[in-house]
């Protein structure tokens, strides 16, 4: 009753600053978990510095230099990029097919539904435990499959040659991160009106057509987004890699987040992984750019 | 009324007003009007409820959560925390640990000793992220030695010369702690144990069955043994080829065994060398009689190839005497070991030992007590008992333990005596990239040099990917050198 006898400006202040303090807290912690760390790398990266210590000397611009002379930074940049499209490829055809599946009336959908979120929530140590298991050449369920269908010889070696390697954690990485895909496009089949495949049936149009000239068309804002969002996820991706492979076979599947790694922890030169992580971030800039483009073209 | 209290109490306010909200007032979520609402400033719970009450509810109960979990991480039982990390952290192990952690706690009340297990793989990253964050453990343990003389020379960590006196500097075999003395004449670590890590395993069975009455002794014979003995799903050997730590490790010892080393004695990068040729030549002369996956091998990928019985030989420390008894005891009776063959005879062997060692990280707080600890660590009978849960891979350092008739007793130890000898005796003498003999000089870089897998790498060119050795020994050497000078 007190509140309605306030004056409006009053009201309209206090109302303003309700919506500073509720928003401050966001803002900090977005700026604490997000600005800070970055400015910090931008930082860090002008200097050479020992990792324990976090003590060294100013270097300029030196690092950059040394990362895009090297050979080793545009080697991990093209090994990153066939994973990063390797692994997205399938994700996306593997998610969108398990999507079209569980949109259909199928026996048991729900519970198909809820474990196929399962490889998303199992932990990457884990999954990559029983993977690393799956592959083995002396108990790995895979070899002895592959020989008893007759299909090998002799067991293979699927992490510790090339390109075995890559393709090895390509698979494990879709069918790690594929629920993403399917989570997003089955939210989106469920709002297709049904009217417009009731529509292209009356006009003859078969399963194919409707998929092509109905299902895709619906889906194309979902999965640009899906795409965008996954690429710059799978281009960071460290722990499925380093823990299947470490970046081997010599550098086979040696990624940019890999390298940053070693830098820093390895050899205990933060500038330099700094620097790695800093030119890894305007790679994915572009990539968020995109995102961001779209997501405001949705928007407005 | 102190303000976190304050938040709690409005916090529990919020959650019964958020129980009438659910029910009562429900309907008045939307299209409230301002007449309807509480004096500002004031929880009025049976008032109608509004976006913005709710919305301040839900701040102030935010505020007072965060409150609590602050308050509830600062509150504990008043002990002093000890956080001891360790990457000798097999089950067995870890159950001895707790009990010299409750015998240490029992006799020091105000005092808690948490163990943290970490990797030998995964060490030097969760030090550095340690040290770099300030958040030390009170004490690392059974990390090599290199590990510690690096730490030490940036100043990272404590001497620990009064640790050594109070465990009894006389009862160390002799010598066992030079290869911790550092340049300024102190102790950077105390040795915790020895481990011959790079013992050559065989099977007496399968070397019976394959003509040999004894285990090869130079390259060429164990290139033979291992022909004969491979076949019938059984691989020669389990050498590692993989792109770690333990590929680097492991073919240091074969470069030595070649006759040559990675540094000359000052330090200067020798890798250049025939040794190293032709120590790559066996190793690729190697890989037919070893498993596919051994490309990825590592130390547990390794061991287990041997102790499952698909590798005739194997290459690794004591522990794959508690392995096998554990998970292959068929075999156990048919198992041995000596030094890994040299490429002659005229060669002599050279064991790679990683002188697990103790350290105290610099920074860390109840310096009095972890250093009390630490002593408490190397007190019988429960030394013994840490020893024995690693019989024959954690070979000790006391030379009145060693003769303790009760470490002696553990029954793998005595069902083993010569192989334990032996690896007590050859760890010894035994050699890592942090001190490659006995004239050079501790070499700083070796924890950098085996975190970059730049030997492993040369490993990995040479033999998985056929490159012609010259140029990727001379790359090898120019990484040596860069990392150095780094």
């Amino acid at each position: 009753m007190a509140e309605a006898a306030l004056p409006g400006a009053r009201l309209e202040r206090r109302d303003a600053l309700l919506g500073l303090a509720l928003i401050a807290p966001t803002v900090l912690v977005l700026g604490a978990v997000i600005v800070y760390p970055l400015l910090s790398a931008i930082y860090l990266s002008l200097f050479s510095l020992y990792t324990p210590t976090l003590e060294g000397h100013w270097v300029g611009l030196a690092n950059y230099r040394a990362v895009f002379g090297s050979g080793g930074f545009w080697s991990a940049l093209a090994t990153t990029a066939v994973w990063t499209v390797g692994t997205l490829t399938l994700q996306v055809l593997f998610g969108l097919a398990m999507a079209l599946l569980l949109h259909q009336n199928i026996l048991f959908r729900s519970l198909a539904r809820s474990l196929v979120l399962f490889p998303y929530f199992l932990s990457t140590v884990v999954a990559v435990l029983v993977w690393r298991w799956l592959f083995n050449d002396l108990y790995g369920v895979v070899n002895h499959a592959l020989m008893a269908a007759g299909i090998i010889d002799a067991p293979v070696s699927w992490l510790g040659t090339m390109p075995n390697a890559m393709l090895s954690i390509i698979v494990v990485g879709a069918w790690k991160f594929f629920p993403f895909v399917v989570i997003a496009i089955l939210a989106r089949l469920q709002t297709i009106p049904e009217a417009l495949y009731e529509a292209a049936r009356i006009d003859g149009a078969g399963p194919v057509s409707r998929f092509f000239d109905i299902t895709l068309p619906q889906l194309r804002d979902v999965l640009t987004i899906v795409i965008l969002l996954r690429t710059v996820w799978d281009f960071k991706e460290f722990d499925l890699i380093y823990l299947m492979t470490g970046g081997g076979p010599v550098n086979g599947t040696r990624t940019l987040p890999l390298i940053v790694y070693q830098q820093a922890f390895g050899l205990n030169q933060m500038g330099l992984a700094a620097a790695h992580a800093v030119a890894m971030m305007l790679v994915m800039l572009v990539f968020m750019l995109a995102y961001l483009r779209r997501a405001g073209g949705r928007v407005a | 009324m102190v303000a976190s209290e304050v938040l709690r109490a409005r916090f529990v306010a919020a959650l019964q007003f958020g129980g009438k909200f659910r029910g009562r007032h429900a309907h008045n979520i939307k299209g409230v009007g301002l007449a309807d609402r509480a004096e500002p400033g004031r929880l009025a719970l049976n008032a109608p409820a509004t976006r913005r009450t709710a919305l301040r509810l839900l701040a102030g109960a935010g505020a007072a959560a965060g409150l609590g979990l602050t308050a509830g991480c600062a509150s504990d039982d008043g002990r002093r925390t000890l956080r001891w990390w360790s990457p000798q952290a097999a089950p067995d192990q870890v159950k001895m640990y707790r009990a010299q952690i409750a015998a240490f706690e029992a006799g020091n009340p105000g005092v808690r000793v948490v163990f943290e297990p970490t990797s030998d793989e995964g060490y030097p990253a969760q030090l550095a992220a340690a040290f770099a964050a300030k958040q030390v453990p009170n004490l690392v343990t059974h990390l090599p030695s290199f590990t510690a003389q690096n730490y030490y020379a940036r100043g990272l960590l404590e001497p620990v010369d009064d640790v050594a006196r109070a465990i009894g500097e006389q009862r160390f075999f002799p010598g066992a702690n030079d290869i911790y003395r550092t340049g300024d004449g102190t102790l950077c670590a105390v040795g915790i144990g020895n481990t011959a890590v790079d013992m050559f395993w065989y099977r007496k069975d399968l070397l019976q069955k394959a003509g040999l009455s004894a285990p090869p002794a130079t390259w060429d014979e164990l290139r033979e043994a291992c022909r004969r003995m491979q076949g019938g799903g059984v691989y020669g050997a389990a050498l590692p080829y993989g792109m770690n730590g333990m590929t680097s490790l492991i073919f240091i010892g074969f470069i030595h065994r070649a006759g040559g080393q990675v540094f000359s004695p000052d330090l200067e990068v020798a890798i250049d060398s025939p040794a190293t040729y032709d120590a790559l030549e066996f190793f690729k002369s190697m890989r037919e009689y070893c498993p596919a996956g051994a490309s990825n091998f590592s130390w547990g990928e390794s061991l287990t190839a041997f102790v499952s019985g698909a590798t005739a030989t194997g290459i690794y420390g004591g522990r794959v005497l508690a392995n096998v008894a554990a998970q292959n005891p068929g075999i156990a009776g048919a198992i041995s070991c000596t030094t890994y063959p040299t490429m002659s005879r005229e060669i002599p062997a050279w064991t790679f030992n990683d002188f697990p060692c103790l350290f105290i990280p610099k920074g860390a707080p109840h310096l009095a007590e972890t250093k009390a600890f630490a002593a408490s660590l190397f007190a019988p009978p429960l030394y013994i008992d840490q020893l024995h849960a690693a019989p024959g891979h954690v070979l000790p350092t006391l030379q009145t333990i060693a003769a303790d008739p009760a470490y002696l007793a553990n029954p793998l130890i005595a069902r083993y005596p010569a192989e334990i000898d032996l690896m007590t005796r050859t760890a010894a003498a035994g050699h890592n990239l942090g001190q490659e003999t006995a004239k050079h000089r501790p070499n700083l870089k070796a924890s950098e040099i085996i975190s970059s897998n730049t030997i492993a790498e040369l490993v990995q060119r040479v033999v998985l990917d056929g490159e012609a050795p010259r140029p990727a020994v001379a790359a090898t050497a120019a990484r040596l050198r860069e990392l150095m000078r780094g």
